[in-house]
């Protein structure tokens, strides 16, 4: 039970990585508070707590804060993603993207750091895509980079009260990846393709993440701070330029 | 259940500073660990077999391995730990010295990890991943003055990372770096005595607190640090983590250098 007696908020733990995370976090033995801008899921994990709460609107990021007292540990999972380029992008769009996705992970920080006892854990999901160029993905790729900025500004500037590191998956079996691959002209092909592009030769799962989450969360990750750690089975070390796939 | 249950395990330098703190929590995590070093280990835990070993010497990789194969017949976890480090500018290295290091940090792992993949191979079940966990350092990113042979080594550890992970990742064997920053060892305390640390006619005390201010963390890390870390890498909970670089540094690469403002 490595988080026994901590207090961990989870924002957007209805599904996928978050979801993963809520789970972990109970079965270690943490207190968890989740959100979404929805009511509770029928099948929320037994004894994680629900609560509404759209975390780009700061009012409801500050009481999702006040609703789990003190956390020891805060996880940002929150996101949307959009599958366009910059030219194709709305108004409406970048509102929802970096809305979630930028603000929401300030909103929470900012609510959260005043009131996390001394040795708390903050972690932000990012992703690959804040490194490289995911395409037809602008905003989402831009969102990320701002969530990788944001964990090192913090890291620096309030520790060594507390910790704060990224989490930055790269292609998970989830709803999101669904849907980048329903994209392609060949959907059955293109999943192939991509799995042969993962030095590893398959996509991770959300548990994956929520095993980072949960060992950065706990006191064994004390001197680790600042960092953007990527869970991507390989990806990203490997050159874009494989020609026995071209 | 613990975390590396009936695992084998081959360490360099396991009775350095880390690696002594690596094999014992690889020990206490129901591992069975080789500590191969130069030096010894008199008082080592009862599942960890010292045995002395250069890693700059292929006969004794060779040999290390066929140790493990009749014993086990599989290795389920590689710590590539041995190095050492040189304070000296390029200008200032002899080639001797360049060789050496290269020896020890680089081609070391080299050999170390091309005779035991065969037998990792052997450990990888439908289940169950290998893995190697290389030694860099936060200076295969930026650099630290007057070492430049050093910065160089963890650099090319960095790209070999990622070279085998690409290779060998089909085969069920992963393949991450650990990049330590400031860790209390000898070789830090080395560091801090020697001229590479350009003390400015500070105290070593006033030197130690000096750079501990500078992280946000307010600390060094500790060889116990490094070892939660690798032990993580080595365990099943990191199965979807390969060709990374891990750098565990208590915040100091996070910032820029910090001013006199």
């Amino acid at each position: 039970m490595r988080l026994a007696g901590k207090r961990a908020v989870v924002t957007g733990g209805r599904q996928g990585i978050g979801r993963a995370i809520v789970e972990a976090f109970l079965s270690e033995g943490a207190a968890v508070l989740t959100c979404g801008r929805g009511a509770a899921a029928d099948d929320l994990p037994h004894g994680a707590r629900w609560i509404r709460a759209d975390v780009s609107d700061p009012a409801d990021a500050a009481r999702l804060i006040a609703a789990a007292g003190a956390p020891d540990i805060l996880v940002n999972n929150a996101g949307v993603q959009i599958e366009k380029t910059v030219t194709d992008s709305t108004d409406a769009d970048w509102e929802q993207v970096i809305g979630t996705n930028c603000r929401g992970v300030f909103n929470c920080c900012r609510a959260a750091i005043p009131v996390m006892p001394r040795g708390g854990s903050i972690i932000n999901i990012g992703s690959i895509s804040g490194h490289v160029a995911d395409p037809s993905m602008a905003l989402y790729n831009a969102s990320k980079a701002f969530v990788h900025g944001l964990t090192r500004s913090i890291a620096v500037d309030h520790g060594p009260k507390l910790r704060c590191n990224a989490i930055c998956p790269g292609w998970i079996e989830t709803g999101m990846l669904e849907a980048g691959l329903a994209l392609a002209s060949d959907p059955a092909r293109a999943r192939q393709d991509a799995l042969a592009r993962h030095p590893v030769r398959r996509f991770g799962r959300p548990q994956d993440v929520a095993a980072l989450a949960v060992w950065l969360a706990s006191d064994e990750a004390g001197f680790a701070t600042g960092q953007l750690f990527t869970l991507d089975g390989g990806l990203t070390a490997a050159s874009p330029l494989q020609p026995g796939l071209s | 259940m613990s975390a590396l249950s009936g695992r084998i395990a081959f360490v360099t330098g396991g009775c350095g500073g880390i690696g002594r703190a690596i094999c014992t929590r690889f020990a206490r995590e129901g591992a069975q660990v080789v500590a191969a070093d130069l030096a010894p280990w008199p008082d080592a835990p009862e599942a960890v077999r010292v045995i002395a070993h250069d890693v700059t010497s292929e006969a004794a990789a060779v040999a290390a391995m066929e140790g493990i194969a009749r014993q086990w017949g599989r290795l389920d976890i590689l710590v590539n730990a041995a190095g050492i480090e040189i304070e000296k500018t390029v200008e200032e290295t002899t080639l001797e010295e360049w060789n050496r290091i290269f020896a020890i940090n680089v081609t070391g792992m080299f050999l170390s990890a091309k005779h035991a993949l065969p037998l990792m191979r052997k450990a990888v079940t439908a289940e169950r991943t290998a893995s190697i966990i290389n030694f860099g350092s936060y200076d295969g990113f930026i650099a630290d003055p007057g070492l430049a042979a050093y910065c160089a080594t963890k650099g090319a550890v960095h790209a070999l990372t990622r070279a085998m992970a690409c290779d060998h990742g089909p085969e069920g064997i992963r393949v991450n770096a650990i990049c330590p920053g400031y860790v209390d060892t000898p070789m830090l305390q080395s560091f801090f005595t020697g001229e590479g640390s350009g003390g400015g006619g500070k105290t070593i005390d006033q030197l130690q607190q000096a750079v501990r201010e500078v992280h946000p963390i307010r600390r060094y890390g500790t060889p116990e640090d490094v070892a939660n870390l690798v032990t993580w890498l080595a365990s099943d909970e990191a199965r979807y983590a390969s060709g990374q670089l891990w750098v565990l540094d208590g915040g100091l690469t996070a910032q820029v250098q910090q001013m006199r403002l």
